[in-house]
């Protein structure tokens, strides 16, 4: 944040409070009111373990610019009260230059907050309330925080009306009211931290959630079958599509296990429907057989996999880029298949679309790897690009004499026939086979079947996408997933400090594009690799991929927290960077 | 030969829907009966076989899919349900019978029966049950009785009493639901036909000897027995089953109810979905 | 439908009788050829061409018949047991089993065919069914008789014909 002027281009805030205290409401009220007003901008949220009445932190990033992690510490912190607000302390991270706005009745300041230097600013929310009939806290903390930071009051006004539409004309009233109140509070604050002025907004920005993102991009791909088991945070794509998929035709089907739902959406592929299910590791774990499947019998289904702390039940409701070994490498015999990754919110859309296009033109698995921190943000966003990616499956349609399913062709890819289809009657295996999918335990099948498999991705040409690649030095950040929004940042921040860096995100990490990524690392004298995982898979991965420089350093860490732009800038300044360009 | 000897010679179903596989089971395995009456099953009911889908697990059993001129789906173990149930939602229109043996479907798969039978997706599931594994060399399943003490991985016995599969069917509300036996062909293509007519998850339960693994069953030609009456009243069907010693066949339950269809909506394009991401001042 | 309603009847019945013989014949030889009993293979595949041979007479006396044949599905024949009566026995075959066994399990076809066609010539009061009756009786006869000679032929198998010292394997 700019500290010597009243205005920033970048402003990060959370609002904490338990018990129901609406501060995701809260939270959600602010970003769409931005968005309205052009900003772009993102919301995360921490929880504790409750299903209601927790303890619950929204935390927001605004900005003119696109911005799509957050920052690696508050200029505000709005308290309706402080309950277990503890759990939050490694996150929340607050500073000399942070005020905080808390509620003088609901409870102390805790230590982490008092110990940081913030400001602190006393708003009876809890009194306040009293002054409007059905007024509410969280209601008069936006109205406080939209009017503290600069968002238009009618932008704010439309957006609670909107938030509140099924509720009735009177709550919605007295929200109103809410926000006045909160609005007028303001003026007995001392210090005012308003956002820069409007952006320029030749389209209208998007409001749209990580898993909502990977829904859209899954139909825009052709998905039109869907079968899911709930488990977090993978249920909103599911959500999504059950909203959506009828409305162009497709359908869903609530599984009874995720070993069903992989199983429905292989049938319903068979079937020459393109199908997705989406899951996270606990459920990809049970699914991994019937990948199995879908490899031997070159069957296209797209597995979208929202990753989340593990092993086992792990942490549901944080983020992890665990899920990238049993990803690449879950299957048992020779399995290969599509595995891609999302780096930013906008993009679940784009590589989603990607993958529903690779798996069903390949004829194998995709496995999408999200995570909670893409997933179940909210950002404000640009429109994704539009992209041509459709599903468009080789088909056995007809001269079906002798037809052979797993014709052993050129491109590996063997033209499918569907049930409907007279003469292209097969029956597909998951036995080793021949081509004419008639079961087969010879060597020279297996080996002819396995080598079309193989072929058929290393000869498909994956084109320009399977990584962003930015800039260029001596210096190489190289990253995957949802880790590459911070990598961004960071490298923006060094590079604004002189700084030259190579910025290497892998969107298609199986199969790896080597020689590519090998030709990217020639002039690389130092490399960072960047990943969330404690093991190190990405690296590990790497490795046993392609020769790496000497001098290669590696930031691996676990969630729950995320790895944020200051842990990448902190883990750069601590190279030599005396040895590079 | 003239149209109505021929017609005659085509509703055995053996020119049309049986492939030229030779089947890997045993001579004298119940499964050779039950091909030939699914065949019968489908040649009287006029299926084309590029519309019929036969989706099967894993098993003798279900290598079936493979000896039809159907298209056919030899998945893994104990999901042929699950298999089946996405091919029938998203492809109504065809034809969708899957089959397995009572490992298959009742053991690895048997969450699946359950939920198949109260979903009630429009398909047929025929069960061969010989209450053994054969492919693996002769275990006990889950309908293998208690003191059998056959194999070498239960060498005292199960401990277990066997599943009686039509109680779970009728407890989890399967629509549609009989027994049959292998060795009376034409009476088994009979009840197949109805099965596959049905509207709705209809389920038949195979008896269908093991010759290998459980030569006594041999016996069982003996033992099985006509009773069931059909009836769309539960606690009919639940009186039925008590009185029933596992060898009654016919059909037992017929409640037709409107089979599963995921939610339908008013349909529109994909540029109207985007725009409800849009935010407006 | 009975085979005694009307000659269109017997006939349907007739047809499918001998088809379901050679359909069966062509399955055991299949099994025997899949475990490698090469031996009961070639017989099961020559009873197999008898019926078929007999399966054509049939079908020429159907064709000739002006009323054509009823509309049957498989469960609408009725037979005197689960199956058509020449179908060999699926519970008879065995994949060791020898020569002299598979004769029984045709023996005991034919013998079933005998009866069935006998017990119609008895039965009906149609001269024209019983005609035909009377001749494929004889004929199921003839094969009969053929087949007992033909398995005196053939050592009665030892008592452990059905040995085999190596155990089932695992396939799946």
């Amino acid at each position: 944040m700019n500290k010597t002027s009243d205005t920033t281009k970048d402003l990060s805030l959370a609002l904490v409070g338990s018990g129901g205290a609406g501060v995701m409401t809260a939270g959600q009220t602010l970003l769409d009111a931005a968005a309205a007003s052009g900003y772009y901008g993102l919301m995360t949220r921490a929880t504790g373990p409750q299903i209601r009445g927790g303890e619950a932190a929204a935390i927001l990033r605004l900005s003119g610019e696109p911005v799509e992690c957050q920052d690696d510490r508050l200029d505000l912190l709005v308290a309706l009260d402080w309950n277990k607000a503890e759990r939050f302390a490694d996150e929340l991270i607050l500073d000399a230059e942070s005020l905080v706005i808390a509620d003088p009745g609901q409870g102390e300041v805790p230590a982490w907050v008092g110990e940081s230097g913030a400001r602190l600013v006393e708003v009876p929310f809890d009194a306040l309330t009293k002054e409007v009939r059905g007024a509410r806290a969280n209601t008069i903390a936006v109205g406080l925080v939209g009017q503290l930071i600069g968002l238009k009051g009618t932008d704010v006004e439309a957006t609670v009306g909107r938030i509140l539409e099924n509720k009735g004309a009177k709550l919605i009233e007295a929200a109103l009211a809410g926000l006045k109140l909160g609005r007028t509070a303001v003026d007995d604050l001392p210090q005012r931290q308003g956002l820069a002025g409007q952006p320029d907004q030749a389209e209208p920005r998007w409001l749209i959630t990580g898993n909502d993102a990977a829904g859209l991009g899954a139909v825009r791909g052709g998905v039109r079958f869907c079968a899911a088991y709930p488990i977090t945070p993978s249920t909103e794509i599911q959500e999504w599509l059950a909203a959506h998929l009828p409305e162009l035709g497709g359908k869903l089907i609530q599984a009874e296990d995720e070993l069903a739902s992989i199983n429905m959406c292989l049938g319903a592929s068979f079937g020459g429907t393109p199908a997705m299910t989406a899951t996270s590791g606990p459920g990809f774990s049970l699914m991994v057989e019937a990948l199995g499947l879908a490899t031997q019998a070159e069957i296209p289904v797209v597995v979208v996999d929202v990753m989340r702390g593990g092993p086992s039940t792990g942490i549901p409701t944080r983020s992890e880029q665990s899920d990238l070994d049993i990803a690449v490498h879950g299957a048992h015999g020779d399995a290969p298949r599509l595995v891609l990754a999302p780096n930013s919110i906008g993009d679940c859309v784009t590589t989603t679309q990607w993958a529903v296009h690779l798996a069903e033109a390949l004829q194998c698995p995709a496995v999408v790897l999200s995570d909670q921190r893409l997933g179940q943000a909210r950002a404000a966003i640009d429109p994704p690009p539009q992209c041509d990616w459709q599903a468009n499956r080789k088909l056995a349609t007809d001269e079906l004499e002798d037809y052979r399913r797993f014709a052993d062709t050129d491109d590996g890819v063997s033209p499918m026939a569907l049930p409907g289809t007279a003469g292209g009657e097969y029956t597909a295996t998951g036995l080793s086979h021949m081509e004419s999918a008639r079961p087969s335990a010879s060597g020279m099948d297996h080996q002819r079947q396995l080598d079309k498999r193989r072929r058929k991705l290393e000869q498909f040409h994956f084109g320009d996408d399977w990584a962003d690649i930015d800039g260029d030095g001596e210096l190489v950040v190289l990253t995957w997933g949802s880790t590459t929004l911070p990598a961004r940042e960071a490298v923006a921040r060094m590079r604004s400090r002189g700084h030259a860096i190579r910025l290497i995100s892998i969107r298609l990490l199986s199969p790896l594009n080597t020689e590519v990524l090998t030709e990217a690392l020639a002039s690389c004298r130092q490399l960072l690799i960047v990943e969330q995982s404690h093991g190190g898979q990405f690296h590990r991965y790497l490795r046993s991929r392609i020769e790496l420089p000497d001098d290669t350093h590696l930031l691996a860490r676990p969630g729950p927290l995320n790895i944020g732009p200051g842990d990448i800038v902190t883990a750069i300044e601590n190279l030599d960077l005396e040895k590079v360009a | 030969m003239n149209s109505a000897v021929e017609q005659q010679i085509r509703i055995l179903g053996h020119k049309d829907f049986k492939s030229d596989y030779k089947p890997v089971w045993c001579a004298g395995c119940g499964d050779f009966g039950v091909l030939n009456a699914l065949t019968k099953a489908m040649a009287a009911l006029e299926l084309e076989p590029e519309n019929v889908a036969m989706i099967a697990g894993i098993g003798c059993s279900s290598r079936i899919p493979a000896y039809t001129t159907v298209y056919g789906f030899h998945g893994v173990h104990g999901r042929a349900l699950p298999l089946a149930a996405g091919l029938a939602v998203s492809r109504p229109e065809l034809t969708v019978i899957a089959t397995g043996g009572d490992g298959d479907g009742f053991s690895i798969g048997g969450n699946h029966f359950l939920h198949a039978c109260r979903r009630n997706v429009n398909m047929t599931y025929l069960v061969m049950d010989n209450s053994v594994y054969g492919m693996t060399k002769g275990q006990a399943s889950p309908t293998t009785e208690r003191d059998w003490t056959g194999s070498r991985l239960s060498p005292q016995g199960t401990h277990q009493p066997p599943l009686q599969p039509l109680e779970l069917a009728l407890a989890a509300r399967a629509p549609f639901i009989a027994r049959a036996f292998s060795n009376s062909p034409n009476e088994l293509a009979r009840i197949m036909t109805e099965a596959i007519e049905f509207d709705g998850f209809a389920f038949v339960q195979i008896l269908s000897p093991c010759i290998t693994f459980r030569p006594e069953q041999l016996g069982w030609k003996k033992r099985v027995h006509e009773g069931f009456e059909a009836t769309n009243d539960r606690a009919a069907a639940f009186a039925a089953l008590a009185e029933d010693d596992g060898f009654t066949t016919g059909v037992l339950y017929r409640a037709p109810r409107p089979h599963f269809q995921p939610d339908q909506r008013e349909p529109v394009d994909i540029e109207t979905i985007e725009k409800r991401f849009e935010v407006r001042s | 439908m009975s085979p005694l309603k009307d000659l269109g009847s017997f006939l349907a019945h007739a047809v499918v009788l001998e088809d379901e013989a050679a359909t069966r014949y062509r399955e055991l030889a299949d099994a025997m050829a899949v475990h490698n009993n090469p031996e009961v293979e070639a017989l099961f595949a020559k009873m197999a061409g008898y019926s078929e041979m007999h399966r054509a007479e049939a079908v020429a006396h159907a064709e000739k018949h002006a009323g054509g044949l009823p509309d049957l599905k498989p469960w609408e024949f009725e037979w005197p047991g689960d199956e058509s009566p020449e179908s060999g026995r699926l519970e008879s075959s065995h994949y060791l089993m020898t020569p002299f066994h598979a004769l029984e399990l045709a023996l005991e076809a034919e013998e079933g065919a005998f009866g069935f066609y006998s017990s119609i010539a008895d039965k009906t009061d149609d001269p024209a069914i019983r005609e035909l009756a009377e001749e494929f009786s004889a004929e199921e006869k003839q094969h009969a008789e053929a087949l007992k000679k033909w398995i005196a032929q053939y050592p009665e198998p030892p008592e452990n014909w059905d040995d085999d010292l190596d155990p089932p394997v695992p396939i799946d």
